[in-house]
């Protein structure tokens, strides 16, 4: 099922076009990367695709409905978003469990015992089980990365889309994570489309790669998706 | 001194807008517009000379303006959206020149305006009296029931919007009902120290509570305590209630903050004792090790 998708996607900021006819899909039980180098308009696609940001020319669907015909669920993690709220006064606790508030049905509801439980093992598998009563602030920029990703796993999205998540985080943490993710997947059906400089450490887990490189006519950027036979072929060969 | 009838309003009125203006504060504070009950008290000040020109009510005009101005301020920041802070200097110019221009106009106003500019909290009339009931009760209700989204747009707009939150109705609804409790305290502290009364205590509370919940009832606990703690001071040696009100809240958040840096302080040299140990211990070890590797290599 096409849960996102831009057709000849045109988009700039001021005057000038930094992606031009940019074309992605993304399909149900994927995991996707997006790479490219910086100033290439990563973060800016996702938000395109997330309907952030609206384009100049071309088409953003966005799918209102999951495979199950539900509404749609989408975790978004921007890029060092714990980094620019170190003095949030809120405990670690409160803020994985407010990813479970972002239904309307839920604003006056009281957490049921599932739903706490559903926040407990997110924060179990993102490794901050022992930070739960500390306050944000007092966190490293490794473990604040780590409380946002918990946040989102416990939203239990249908569409994940990270940016650069694993900023902060050691090889270690960074591996699971991808394992994680790729769990996620095969396990539950969750697509996930991810913003990251560490192709080689996702080595046998991405599905899809989207490549945003420099156009050599006009220096503007473009979008070329190369289908991963199988799991991730080498980085190397793809450019 | 509560057996004087003006007393019984100023400690009533100052306690209602004390409670829900240092809860919006932590809201704003949160959300980067910490400036903007400055602003939308200096658009008020235009809504009462506005209400003096016309010969309405002024406190019902500068009510109006306030929320008005609050909504400007939400499309205004969209445009200035790296800037936000731009938004609040443009409506805040456009607030104080139509409220000088107005005042201009209409000289014989002019003796009343210093009751809006410092306050008088201890003059506050039964129509202020029940704006200020009013806009208390619609704000304690919009946080208590929205308190759940407004976390979660507080923390982070873009993300909030993706995950299904109506973020442009409820800041929408936020900017109005902060338009409202910023008109609404203007009789109690002025227009010139509005801010005081919505900022300081939430400053000092997001430094200290330990969760969300805990920052919002703490500043809600400091506002209260200092308005009433202003308000007795002023009685009983004669000064300006709206300046004394701003001064001891002022004085709170400092020395709060200095209680917290000597807390730390001193946590830390008790960490620092343990460390030394700790390091000298393994400089030994490694210092040791070194000199029989060294020694082991030169006997080679």
């Amino acid at each position: 099922m096409l849960l996102a998708s831009l057709q000849d996607v045109t988009f700039g900021y001021g005057d000038v076009p930094c992606l031009e006819k940019a074309n992605i899909e993304v399909h149900s039980g994927e995991l996707i990367a997006v790479t490219g180098p910086n100033g290439a308009s990563k973060s800016t696609l996702l938000k395109l695709a997330m309907q952030l940001l609206h384009p100049w020319e071309g088409k953003v669907t966005l799918s209102p409905t999951n495979t199950a015909g539900n509404k749609l669920v989408v975790a978004y993690v921007p890029q060092q978003i714990a980094a620019f709220n170190s003095g949030f006064p809120s405990q670690v606790t409160e803020f994985v469990r407010s990813g479970l508030h972002t239904q309307s049905s839920n604003w006056l509801r009281r957490l049921t015992p599932q739903a706490k439980q559903a926040a407990d093992e997110a924060m179990q598998s993102m490794g901050v089980w022992e930070l739960r009563n500390r306050r944000i602030g007092e966190l490293s920029g490794g473990q604040k990365q780590r409380i946002c990703i918990a946040r989102a796993l416990a939203m239990s999205p249908d569409l994940f889309i990270l940016d650069e998540p694993t900023t902060g985080m050691d090889k270690e943490s960074r591996k699971s994570f991808y394992t994680l993710m790729r769990e996620q997947i095969d396990r539950h059906g969750k697509t996930v489309l991810i913003v990251t400089h560490n192709l080689s450490e996702m080595n046998d887990m991405l599905d899809r790669m989207i490549t945003l490189e420099r156009r050599e006519e006009g220096g503007w950027k473009c979008c070329t998706t190369t289908l991963c036979s199988g799991h991730f072929a080498p980085a190397e060969s793809l450019h | 001194m509560l057996h004087y009838d003006f007393m019984q309003r100023a400690f009533c009125a100052g306690g209602i807008i004390a409670l829900i203006a240092s809860a919006l504060g932590v809201y704003l504070l949160l959300r980067r517009q910490a400036l903007m009950a400055d602003m939308l008290s200096h658009v008020s000040l235009a809504g009462v000379a506005a209400g003096a020109y016309l010969r309405i009510n002024p406190s019902i005009t500068g009510f109006i303006v306030a929320i008005i101005g609050a909504i400007a301020v939400e499309y205004v920041r969209k445009a200035y959206k790296t800037y936000s802070e731009l938004s609040v200097a443009i409506i805040m110019v456009g607030g104080l020149s139509v409220s000088i221009i107005l005042m201009t106009m209409n000289k014989t106003i002019n003796k009343s305006f210093s009751s809006y500019l410092f306050g008088s909290v201890v003059a506050v009339n039964q129509l202020e009296l029940t704006m200020m009931l009013a806009a208390a009760l619609i704000g304690a209700l919009f946080f208590f029931l929205l308190r759940k989204p407004l976390y979660i747009i507080s923390f982070d707009e873009e993300s909030a919007r993706t995950s299904g939150i109506p973020v442009q109705w409820i800041s929408v609804g936020f900017s109005i009902i902060t338009g409202m409790i910023v008109a609404a305290a203007m009789p109690i502290v002025g227009v010139l120290l509005v801010s005081s009364l919505i900022i300081l205590p939430a400053a000092l509370s997001v430094r200290i509570a330990p969760s969300f919940t805990s920052a919002i009832l703490v500043s809600m606990g400091i506002g209260l305590t200092g308005t009433f703690t202003g308000l007795t001071a002023s009685y009983e040696l004669s000064t300006p209630p709206g300046g004394t009100i701003a001064f001891i809240l002022l004085l709170f958040l400092v020395s709060g903050l200095c209680v917290r840096k000597i807390i730390l302080l001193a946590s830390k040299s008790t960490s620092k004792k343990m460390r030394p140990e700790i390091a000298v211990k393994e400089s030994r070890i490694s210092k040791n090790g070194l000199s029989s590797n060294l020694q082991k290599i030169r006997q080679r």
